[in-house]
């Protein structure tokens, strides 16, 4: 073999070597404040394909972070149930937690309304132009989930990542982290208000969130504002009774979730700065 | 993540990482691929003198290279080589006129009509069914990849061997060689038969010269396309995504962006060819020449994918007869190749339209040249000529990339109505990286050449350890990239 392939041969070989070694840490590799992303060599080889959906079945059994006794009793009949499976309607007062991207703009002051006719107590947290990635790279739900004890919560993200290419693979991990932080606390996730048809966005989230979890706005009609994205207020309303009709009817944990009569009402909301 | 290192688990990955994935090529920037070189390079080197065994090694990685792109389609790759092997041995060996054009008609026939069929038959059908006003459910057709190069490339041999400018190979393995050849394969360049033959029958071993030159080029492509194209990419998706959601000046980054994110994507995959091309000894010429410093359509069509637009010109524009019938006849030409080569890079009428303004723009500095060429060459002019062609060149992309008509105008009135300067620092501010980027790309085309040929020599005469070091920090770069992404929506910012 001429000597300078041998040579190319080699920096291949060596740096071949240096990255798959690295790979070993998926997470990155931490120096100082800044982590400095690994390559994907061992997450390839070594993660089974069924990864993703067996590790939301071990989210459900163990319950991560430190969930009330509350939490867990309410939680309990939803451990590992069959496909299709639905909890009887709970009609207790509810403490939810609604976080997402600026769609809660308009989601969010509906389902206030609801909470208030309904007697549960509501905080919304709006994370604009927030993703999966931007809340699955932090612990911010887990702080949340900490601090107002929520026993239901709603998430409303996506609409931002309805355009990135090849997503299981850029988000599948944030998404489980996600997960895993409200672990066994009854949620509901509402997919993105498509305008123009993703690039799987909701595929991922269909097959991530637990059975009876996700509600899929894709397909529904929606008035726009000015921006062409974001659902009117009215139409976003509607979109929420929608959801709030979902959750009663279909959902794996109905909630007492009747029709208000007040269009919108007032709740606590928390505004977090887009994440550079 | 916690991995479980489990050998079934690894031997069941390593099985499906091999099979083919629809939608998932082997790219030239993936580890996959990095892998595969590692095990390909010492078997290529160890057989590069027995030529035939060589050759045979290098077909079956190169069909691997189809398999893993295209799936089974890679037998439709093996069956035009052979259809078109065979028909140009018999326009060789005719001396009947008629029969040598009917062989050359039946070969132009199967090769186009292939491509024809996987390419544009959903939108024949489609165009069909809205004049009729009924809906059209698009058929099940998958395109094979690559599939537009090697027509083109095996069109080009039947094409020169009937006009006598080449003589065709006697060995089937010869020509099945030169049309899968898998640096070219899925993304060009539309190397031609009369320059690689020659290679292939000399079958010199690369040089220190090739190998490393080959590497830079190779590196240099990866930048292009794994780190900037794909990063620029992310916020031209989302603004094309949702143009009425965005301001004039977000517009106008957007249109920028796909201008450079396109150019770095096209000649980002040739340079990593013309590489792997030269590393193994092959010279695939040079595809992108800095196209963005034209100071007329005309140039930047001799800049800009040479080896595409050299042969839309050779076997198209110079047989519908050129500049040789007339003006009127000449503008009829040009327009009649770009629409050709505009409906060849995708079958939507907005890749006609993009054709069809280039095709008007050539025939338009054709008309006015004698005019121009009276005007002094001061920098102003110059400064001039290069900015109305940069306008141009931008806006026709816009048609380009739109997914319809509509996106497309949405995205050129959104730029002029909701313009406002003040929006600027802001996004400055908050796409910092990707306005850097931009801008880097932008003056690197700039850069004299020598510079960039200095750049080369020094890597190519630096120590192992630097390269070493060079190869680690632009595949780490590509694993930041990848991975990171450009802030979608911050109109609440505004």
């Amino acid at each position: 073999m001429n000597k300078p392939l041998l040579g190319l041969l080699a920096i291949l070989t060596i740096a071949l070597a240096v990255f798959a070694g690295l790979s070993v840490n998926t997470d990155g590799i931490d120096v100082g404040s800044t982590t400095i992303k690994t390559a994907s060599f061992a997450e390839a080889l070594f993660t089974p394909v069924q990864a993703a959906t067996d590790k939301r079945v071990n989210t459900r059994k163990q319950p991560t972070g430190k969930a009330t006794g509350k939490q867990q009793t309410a939680t309990a009949p939803a451990l590992a149930h069959p496909k299709g499976w639905r909890a009887p309607m709970d009609t207790t007062s509810k403490t939810i937690l609604f976080i997402g991207d600026s769609m809660l703009e308009g989601l969010g002051p509906r389902l206030a309304a609801y909470a208030k006719h309904n007697g549960h107590t509501l905080v919304n947290v709006i994370w604009y132009s927030s993703t999966t990635e931007v809340w699955g790279r932090t612990t911010k739900l887990k702080e949340f989930i900490n601090q107002h004890k929520p026993n239901y919560i709603f998430v409303c993200l996506g609409a931002n990542e309805l355009f990135v290419s090849d997503i299981k693979k850029k988000r599948q991990r944030y998404l489980d982290n996600m997960l895993s932080q409200i672990g066994n606390i009854p949620y509901v996730w509402i997919g993105p208000p498509n305008w123009k048809p993703d690039t799987g966005i909701n595929d991922m989230l269909q097959e991530s969130c637990a059975d009876g979890s996700f509600f899929l706005s894709n397909g529904q009609h929606f008035d726009r504002a000015k921006d062409g994205a974001h659902p009117t207020r009215t139409s976003a309303a509607a979109w929420c009774d929608r959801v709030c009709k979902w959750v009663m009817t279909t959902g794996a944990h109905p909630i007492k979730l009747n029709v208000p009569k007040e269009a919108k009402a007032r709740c606590r909301t928390i505004v977090l700065q887009p994440a550079k | 993540m916690n991995l479980n290192y489990d050998l079934t688990t690894l031997w069941h990955n390593v099985l499906a990482q091999l099979s083919y994935t629809p939608g998932e090529p082997l790219m030239f920037s993936s580890g996959l691929f990095w892998v595969l070189a590692i095990l390909f390079l010492p078997l290529y080197a160890l057989l590069k003198r027995r030529r035939t065994q060589m050759m045979l090694f290098v077909v079956a990685f190169s069909l691997f290279f189809f398999y893993k792109s295209s799936g089974w389609y890679f037998l439709l790759l093996v069956t035009t080589a052979l259809i078109d092997w065979w028909l140009a041995r018999q326009i060789h060996g005719t001396e009947s006129t008629r029969k040598r054009k009917m062989l050359l008609i039946t070969s132009l026939v199967l090769s186009a009509g292939t491509l024809l069929a996987f390419k544009y038959t959903n939108f024949a059908l489609s165009n069909l069914y809205a004049l009729v006003g009924s809906n059209f459910q698009p058929l099940d057709i998958v395109l094979p990849i690559g599939i537009s190069f090697y027509t083109f490339r095996t069109i080009s041999y039947v094409v020169d061997v009937y006009k006598g400018k080449l003589t065709p190979t006697d060995s089937f393995l010869d020509y099945l060689f030169f049309l899968s050849f898998f640096p070219c394969l899925v993304a060009g360049p539309i190397v031609r038969a009369t320059e690689f033959m020659p290679q292939l029958r000399e079958n010199k071993p690369a040089s220190r010269e090739m190998v490393y030159g080959g590497l830079w080029m190779f590196l240099i492509g990866v930048l292009k396309k794994a780190v900037v194209a794909d990063y620029i990419a992310q916020y031209v998706n989302i603004a094309y995504g949702n143009p009425t959601g965005y301001s004039g000046v977000e517009l106008l980054m957007a249109i920028l962006g796909y201008t450079m994110q396109i150019y770095c994507d096209f000649s980002g995959y040739s340079d990593m060819a013309i590489g792997l091309g030269s590393v193994m000894g092959f010279d695939l010429g040079v595809n992108f020449d800095l196209p963005y410093r034209s100071r007329s359509v005309t140039e930047f069509w001799r800049r800009w994918h040479m080896s595409l637009s050299f042969w839309l010109r050779d076997y198209i524009y110079i047989p519908l007869g050129g500049n040789r019938k007339g003006k009127f006849r000449q503008y009829c030409n040009l327009m009649a190749t770009m629409l050709i080569g505009g409906l060849w890079h995708g079958a939507a009428w907005t890749f006609i339209f993009w054709g069809a303004g280039h095709g008007a723009a050539l025939c338009l500095h054709k008309a006015l040249l004698p005019g121009l060429k009276k005007i002094p060459d001061t920098a102003v002019i110059k400064f001039l000529a290069w900015l109305i062609t940069f306008v141009v060149v931008s806006l026709l992309w816009v048609f380009f990339r739109a997914d319809s008509f509509t996106t497309a105008w949405q995205v050129i009135s959104g730029t002029v109505t909701r313009f406002d300067p003040a929006y600027f620092p802001v996004f400055a501010s908050v796409r910092s990286t990707w306005c850097i980027m931009m801008a880097l790309t932008f003056a690197l085309h700039f850069v004299p050449k020598r510079v960039m040929e200095d750049l080369k020599n020094i890597f190519i005469d630096s120590f192992w350890i630097f390269k070493l070091i060079i190869f680690i920090a632009v595949v780490q770069l590509v694993i930041h990239f990848s991975a990171a992404d450009v802030q979608p929506f911050i109109y609440a910012q505004f």
